[in-house]
């Protein structure tokens, strides 16, 4: 295999703390700039964004913060930012001791006491392990896809990390949990099986049960049963999953057009672009619409699309990665493109304006530079990018 | 109601919604215990009515009213607001003091993205009144930052805007001064217009209020809510309160201001620029029922004068608390000193509309007495003994609401609802209905149609 070569991060959206790519220049970057970090950026592999500053984690095990929190620090093999703690995962003390979660103000630059540390214990390590977890310290490479579990999952899957008290919770045992994202107000779960289960609140469509009411546990996406999924993302009120075959589905909140289906504020705002046909499946969802047809009738609006669907890229891509923002969306396809839509009042999507969208448009910037998307990672208002240079030519 | 569900101080209040809003979550409750400085501060509105001289008075009243440094332009927060946002709110301020205006709405509208959406992350109920507040502060700054060029008649208007959304959705903050901001651009704006209701090109044609010849209901049949002239309240709380029994209370309310007071034209001369917000769709059970927010003005032109593509329904609103002007016209019936509440928490709701507006059999938590102003009402009555017999809905969203059509029943699905003993009534203006704690009722307006709720405990 040829050797890949080495990539670099890239960030557009918020950054009125002066967190990157932002710097303190202003309040918000409209079209990617490289992360102005040491080495380029090229050593990150992996970026987690709260809304007043940002983590970055290094191959070598450093935790860098900008914006409303700063400083830095080292032996972390992973990082998890909020508002209200930091999370991180250091190696643990000795030989044969698990690793240790600690949670640290953010504005602490973790310096000095954390708020709480948990040492995860080496039955920890030793499952992660047995699941093809790479060990603390793992070698360098880009981050990879079908990835160890990350925070807010644990390692070892059997709990995760919440920013609100009780701040670890547990998992029942027979989910094997793969993958776990935190909404503002609910959970994703992608299992080993790629089955996707939901809870917390459900009063904007978030779980995908077709209802709007709150799940106390996890549930199953019945509605997915049979689909292998490999990716799940959560925005603050919308849930987006791809399935190992390049589709994704998508529902919750579409009030800023996040689920790329008719928003009815953008749709008053004069600043939109009209929408055009979207290709969307009908798949019988609760919500009454249908597809534009050629008498130009408009589809009705939808404010809350309570079960998933299907949703197409044009030119028929398929996705291979999504994040999502607060009341945005982010997919990477095959082809190493990126498509973004949704919220874009902070520059969040990319395309050199502050235009929502409530239909998918390629981030042009990296076809301009000839770059090939590999992974993206969504703060609540902004948006990172690892992408590479293109081979050949 | 959408974002309703978890009315502040009415736990599970009356209308849940089917579906969130758009622009969720609800009106919240204003913070009651300033009701009174309120009330006693509703003259002062009244002196900044009187026409400005134009731009210049606009911005030395607006000055007048905010603190003048940032020591004093800053709220007492909780731990529950995040250190970053009180550093943004700390900027901002400064940046507002020192006069640097197009910087301070940046920050302003940072302030109002991220605790707007704070405003949506769980219950209503359970969201902290601090974030409230940063909401409200974030609407301060925006509003008067717009008015940087209070000559444009557009700014001032969407400033009043803002200013609405703030009282909407934000609690109280710095002596209530989103009322009093709101009623400077209020006259402001007034000043600008000749005398005379609403929207400009308006076919004389329409200028009316519809009315259809609509289905007044054969009551020949039904039993209808006994009627009292001016009870004492010892007679009233023995044999209706206490017993939790409807009654119609005539002679109480028909002297009040509103009674001859509100029309249309006073309606919108009084609060046509002001935000509220609307339901849309025929009834609040329906897939297509949606939660919007408009102005007066727009409510009234397109869902009141005009032939409306749905029915539009101003309801369930704190309007009086917005508008401290609208207030005066209306009382606090006697009555309620019998409950055990204090005046302050007394919740007082706006209904308007027009003809056909229906609100669907449901009950409610707290004592009720709904007062007609304008039009007529339509309204049937079940008691909580009956509930078994109405077939509430089992959702949590919408338990208190019952499945039946009242006046189109499908008695096969809901063979009982024929049996269930029932009270009936035409409220005309003037009168007040006794609605008891968890009295079942359904309300469908005969005519255009603006009624008041006391809800008391």
């Amino acid at each position: 295999m040829a050797e890949e070569r080495r990539g670099s991060w890239f960030g557009f959206g918020f950054c009125g703390f002066g967190q990157a790519p932002g710097s303190g220049r202003g309040r918000q970057v409209l079209s990617p700039e490289p992360l102005q970090t040491p080495g380029s950026g090229a050593d990150v592999r992996r970026v987690s964004a709260s809304w007043s500053y940002t983590a970055l984690v290094t191959r070598g095990g450093q935790v860098r913060l900008s914006g409303a929190a700063g400083g830095a620090a080292g032996g972390c093999r992973d990082a998890w930012a909020s508002e209200a703690l930091l999370v991180v995962l250091r190696a643990g003390p000795g030989r044969g001791a698990g690793p240790e979660l600690q949670a640290w103000a953010p504005a602490s630059a973790m310096r000095g006491e954390p708020l709480w540390a948990r040492a995860l214990g080496p039955e920890a390590e030793a499952e992660g392990a047995a699941r093809g977890e790479p060990p603390a310290g793992a070698a360098r490479g880009e981050p990879p896809a079908g990835a160890p579990p990350l925070l807010p999952l644990l390692p070892g899957a059997r709990a995760y990390v919440s920013p609100r008290p009780p701040f670890c919770r547990a998992l029942a045992p027979e989910l094997r949990a793969r993958r776990l994202e935190l909404g503002a107000e609910h959970a994703l779960l992608l299992d080993e099986a790629g089955q996707v289960f939901s809870w917390g609140q459900g009063r904007h469509g978030q779980l995908g049960h077709g209802s709007l009411e709150a799940e106390p546990e996890p549930r199953l996406l019945e509605a997915l049963q049979g689909l292998p999924v490999a990716e799940v993302a959560a925005g603050g009120w919308h849930s987006v999953c791809v399935s190992e075959t390049g589709d994704i589905y998508i529902w919750g909140w579409n009030e800023s057009g996040q689920l790329a289906l008719p928003s009815r504020s953008l749709a008053e705002d004069t600043k939109t672009i009209p929408r055009e046909a979207s290709g969307l499946n009908e798949d019988g969802s609760e919500v009454r619409r249908t597809a534009r047809g050629e008498d130009g009738a408009p589809a009705p609006f939808i404010a809350i699309q309570p079960f998933p669907a299907l949703l197409d890229l044009p030119l028929g891509a398929d996705a291979v990665k999504a994040s999502c923002g607060s009341r945005h969306t982010a997919v990477v396809t095959g082809t190493g493109e990126l498509y973004t839509w949704g919220w874009g009042k902070y520059g969040q999507l990319g395309h050199k304006d502050t235009t929502s969208l409530d239909r998918p448009c390629r981030v042009e910037y990296f076809v301009d530079k000839q770059l090939q998307v590999r992974a993206v990672s969504c703060g609540p208002w902004n948006t990172y990018v690892y992408a590479v240079e293109k081979e050949g030519s | 109601m959408p974002g309703k569900p978890d009315y502040p101080g009415g736990g599970e209040g009356r209308r849940v919604p089917t579906k969130p809003n758009k622009w969720s979550p609800a009106s919240g409750q204003l913070d009651t215990t300033r009701t009174r400085d309120r009330l006693v501060e509703g003259p002062m509105a009244e002196d900044t009515q009187e026409p400005l001289a134009g731009a210049g008075a606009l911005r030395e009243a607006l000055r007048a009213l905010l603190p003048p440094t940032k020591e004093e332009l800053a709220l007492e927060l909780g731990e529950n607001v995040e250190r970053s946002v009180v550093q943004l709110l700390q900027e901002a301020a400064e940046l507002f003091c020192g006069g640097r205006r197009s910087e301070c709405l940046q920050a302003s509208e940072a302030i109002l993205d991220y605790s707007w959406e704070r405003l949506n992350t769980g219950p209503w109920r359970d969201v902290h009144k601090d974030w409230r507040r940063v909401y409200a502060f974030g609407c301060l700054l925006k509003a008067v930052c717009l008015c940087e060029e209070p000559g444009d008649t557009t700014a001032v208007a969407a400033a009043l805007k803002v200013c609405d959304m703030g009282l909407l959705m934000g609690a109280a903050i710095l002596g209530d001064i989103l009322i009093k901001v709101a009623a400077i651009l209020q006259a402001h704006l007034r000043s600008g217009k000749r005398p005379g209701p609403g929207p400009a090109q308006e076919p004389p044609s329409m200028k009316k209020a519809r009315y259809d010849p609509v289905s007044v209901p054969d009551m020949m049949s039904e039993r209808t809510v006994p009627r009292l002239h001016c009870p004492s309240l010892e007679h009233f709380r023995k044999y209706f309160l206490v017993p939790g029994r409807p009654v119609i209370l005539e002679g109480v309310a028909d002297q009040w201001p509103c009674m001859k007071r509100w029309s249309l034209e006073y309606i919108q001369e009084i609060a046509g620029c002001r935000t509220v917000p609307v339901e849309v769709g025929s009834r609040y059970t329906d897939e297509e029922w949606s939660q919007t927010l408009m102005t007066v003005n727009e409510f009234i032109s397109r869902h009141i004068r005009s032939e409306p593509k749905d029915v539009g329904y101003l309801a369930q609103h704190q309007l009086f608390d917005q508008i401290p002007e609208l207030r005066q016209d209306i009382s606090i019936p006697d009555y309620c000193c019998l409950g055990d509440g204090a005046e302050e928490e007394i919740t007082i709701n706006a209904w308007f509309g027009p003809q056909g507006t229906v609100s669907p059999l449901h009950q409610d938590p707290q004592q009720n007495f709904l007062v007609q102003v304008m039009g007529r009402k339509y309204i049937r009555l079940y008691s909580p003994q009956e509930s078994e017999a109405l077939y509430p809905h089992e959702t949590h969203l919408l338990h208190n609401t019952s499945q039946v059509d009242v006046e189109n029943p499908d008695l096969d699905k809901f063979p009982r609802f024929a049996e269930a003993p029932s009270l009936s009534c035409i409220l005309s203006p003037g009168e007040i209905l006794f609605i008891p704690l968890q009295y079942w009722h359904y309300v469908r307006a005969l005519d255009l149609s603006f009624s008041v709720s006391f809800w008391w405990s």
